[in-house]
């Protein structure tokens, strides 16, 4: 079956393991674009968050290129990311594509389905193999995301312009291309002695900020405008509160084993005294990190959100009490299909002014 | 001593809910006082306070919260999580509370009391954060639990088993006295069904969806209510989606929505809210299923802080024009095309 999976961030590195591997036949949506958010912005509904419409758009170029299957996770509230799937699914069935809809997610009584997919997915392949290709995956995902750590450390520090995120790029795609977990070791070895060539010691003290707020938007850089990059580039360590590790890991970990929730009940401790109650997406989180931030000695927050993001605003309406409590400051930028990106530039630049002289005014006053 | 004073903002999910409280909290003989209609100056206290982002009723309910100040002890604002097992209400009634405590200036504030209702959990029962508020009022647990049965009863008895009544769409019963009134009538203006769906704190706070009720009456328009439908239609509405909705007001929208498409109302209007996140997915649900429906006209009005009522006049005189204009040429055809 022609699958295609959508887009986000560098999630392209389990695309061969998870399809090709199985013996589907990959449909690769082409890289995010200004097409495709225009596809996914006249055909959502308009008051939907950003990354519903970026992830239709996503799957229209995919289905254009003849896509039969489209796979996409899915919850159970009370984000609204929960339904992306359904409502994606109606609105491509009124555009009169037909495919299968594929959704991936924590079955609740419907098991049929379940199964239905999972055998789908699996191709006829055993189990066994299957199993062990979503592990290869899982750990794909967790080098990547340690190497965008990494990156975000490095980039402020590089010695030429650019040579962080090169050295980066070209880990991604040998990831990509590993098919196992040796070749995994040795590709994390070789980047990051890359990492350390380019990184220049001397600049010490730099400014660091927290990236908070809703997942998608801060891990697509082509949504949130290639925001880390930008502050890299403005000498400032960005430190990334979210990763897939972190919204999948309790899940792939089983509930089992509590000690595999220790970092989310740190964040829900610190978020306790101001909002009390997870409110499904991050909301919670993003508070709480804040206030985690603030103990880690970061210089401020930056707050990335889409248009409407229901958890979001609420998490957005309590920084500002956060804000103004524990003196950190906070900036919260709001995404929406607008693509004029100055604007983004001017509030980044003022922001980190201001950080890097809050810290002056320290220094002198210490 | 006298009477604890418990304010109850009147917006959100205490259209619903209110009567529950109210009665529970009565029979203990404390003083339930409700905020008062929505008006101009509650609507302004709420835009001033609440971050622009933030959907209409929150900031609604943000006005009401702050037009209760020094008239009572305590103000309620229960952390509605889950009612029903697999559903929740939306995030940011969820955080409620905890929006409330950070942008209003707590030290004007009387105290929040946020009890916790969420069925799953032990201490989340309807019966636990009931006694929670009660407790304020009297430490007598006899009195508490006899209350709570008696509104609880009540509360079910009155308010949710609201059921359709049968005859109510049958086609033209409108009969004026008048023969010649009435030929003039089923002509120029049959009766029409008016299905309007939509949040409570939408369809009932007449200030914020413009008198819209009202407006429908004088036109002669039955209007039908998601509350006319049973709950146990509802249910079986839901079973038509591709995967059930986990968000409780909006699982009777839909449903409600669904049974009014099947029995062939004339029209259906969705209500909405802006910067509503439900809404945003339901509506597009309920588009979607109206296409196979293709003799009831559906349309979506969004509600937001301005308070011109210009153009919601227009929007309804259209609708209801195009549902006439239809009828008409639908009666001028021959059966036989």
């Amino acid at each position: 079956m022609k699958l295609a999976l959508p887009r986000m961030g560098n999630i392209e590195v389990v695309y061969d393991t998870l399809i090709t591997d199985m013996g589907h036949e990959l449909i690769e949506p082409p890289p995010t674009s200004k097409r495709t958010l225009d596809l996914g912005v006249r055909y959502a509904p308009e008051y939907c968050c950003l990354p519903l419409k970026i992830v239709l758009g996503n799957f229209i170029e995919a289905l254009e290129l003849g896509a039969e299957g489209l796979i996409m996770a899915g919850g159970w509230g009370p984000c609204r990311f929960g339904y992306y799937a359904q409502v994606q699914r109606d609105v491509l069935l009124d555009l009169g594509y037909k495919f299968k809809m594929i959704i991936v997610e924590i079955p609740r009584g419907n098991w049929k389905t379940f199964r239905e997919n999972a055998n789908l997915l699996r191709n006829g392949k055993s189990w066994f193999y299957m199993i062990s290709q979503y592990r290869l995956a899982w750990q794909k995902i967790l080098l990547m995301e340690r190497l965008e750590q990494k990156v975000l450390v490095v980039r402020p520090r590089e010695k030429t312009r650019g040579a962080a995120s090169l050295a980066f790029k070209e880990g991604i795609s040998k990831i990509r291309k590993a098919k196992d977990l040796d070749a995994l070791k040795k590709i994390e070895q070789e980047t990051l002695e890359i990492f350390n060539d380019i990184t220049d010691l001397q600049k010490k003290n730099l400014i660091r900020v927290a990236l908070v707020g809703e997942f998608y938007i801060s891990l697509e850089p082509f949504s949130n405008f290639h925001l880390e990059e930008k502050l890299g580039y403005l000498g400032v360590e960005v430190v990334r509160k979210n990763s897939i590790e972190a919204w999948i890991g309790p899940i792939v970990k089983l509930k089992i084993f509590k000690d595999s929730f220790k970092e989310e009940k740190d964040i829900e401790e610190a978020a306790y005294p101001y909002i009390a109650h997870s409110v499904g997406g991050e909301g919670q989180i993003t508070v709480g990190n804040v206030v985690l931030a603030h103990e880690e000695g970061l210089d401020g927050a930056i707050q990335v959100i889409p248009f409407t993001c229901m958890p979001e605003v609420v998490a957005e309406t309590i920084l500002k009490k956060v804000s103004e409590d524990l003196n950190i400051p906070t900036l919260t930028l709001i995404y929406d299909e607008q693509t004029g990106e100055e604007g983004f530039n001017t509030r980044l630049e003022a922001f980190i002014d201001l950080l890097k002289k809050r810290r002056k005014k320290a220094v002198e006053l210490s | 001593m006298s009477k604890k004073r418990i304010g109850i903002p009147y917006a959100l999910y205490f259209y619903e809910y209110y009567p529950l409280w109210k009665d529970f909290l009565t029979r203990l003989g404390a003083e339930v006082v409700l905020s008062k209609p929505t008006n101009k100056n509650i609507l302004d206290l709420g835009i001033r306070s609440a971050l622009s982002e933030v959907c209409l009723p929150v900031k609604v309910f943000y006005g009401h919260v702050l037009s209760l100040t020094e008239q009572v002890d305590y103000i309620l604002i229960p952390r509605m999580v889950c009612i029903e097992r697999g559903s929740f209400f939306c995030p940011k009634i969820i955080g409620l509370p905890d929006m409330v405590k950070a942008s209003l200036d707590l030290e004007t504030l009387s105290p929040i009391i946020s009890p916790l209702i969420d069925v799953r959990k032990p201490y989340g029962t309807w019966q636990s954060s009931l006694f929670q508020v009660g407790k304020l009022v009297t430490e007598n647990t006899r009195a508490l639990s006899r209350a709570f049965t008696d509104s609880w009863e009540n509360f079910q008895k009155n308010y949710v088993a609201h059921i359709l009544d049968p005859e109510i769409l049958k086609p033209g019963p409108f009969e004026p006295s008048d023969r010649r009134a009435r030929e003039k009538l089923d002509i120029q203006h049959p009766v029409l069904n008016i299905a309007v769906i939509g949040h409570d704190y939408l369809f009932k706070d007449s200030f914020i969806n413009l008198n819209l009720r009202e407006k429908l009456q004088n036109m002669k328009v039955r209007v039908l209510t998601p509350e006319m439908v049973h709950p146990a239609l509802i249910k079986k509405q839901l079973k038509k989606l591709f995967k059930p909705i986990f968000w409780s007001p909006s699982q009777k929208v839909v449903g409600a929505a669904f049974y009014y498409f099947e029995n062939k109302v004339d029209g259906i209007i969705h209500l909405t809210s802006f910067e509503c996140g439900e809404d945003s997915m339901v509506g597009e649900l309920i588009h979607h299923q109206s296409r196979n429906y293709p003799n009831t006209s559906y349309t979506e009005f969004v509600f937001d802080e301005h308070t011109g009522e210009a153009g919601i006049n227009t929007r309804i005189e259209a609708f209801l024009d195009m549902i006439i204009r239809r009828k008409r040429y639908e009666i001028s055809l021959t059966p036989y095309g």
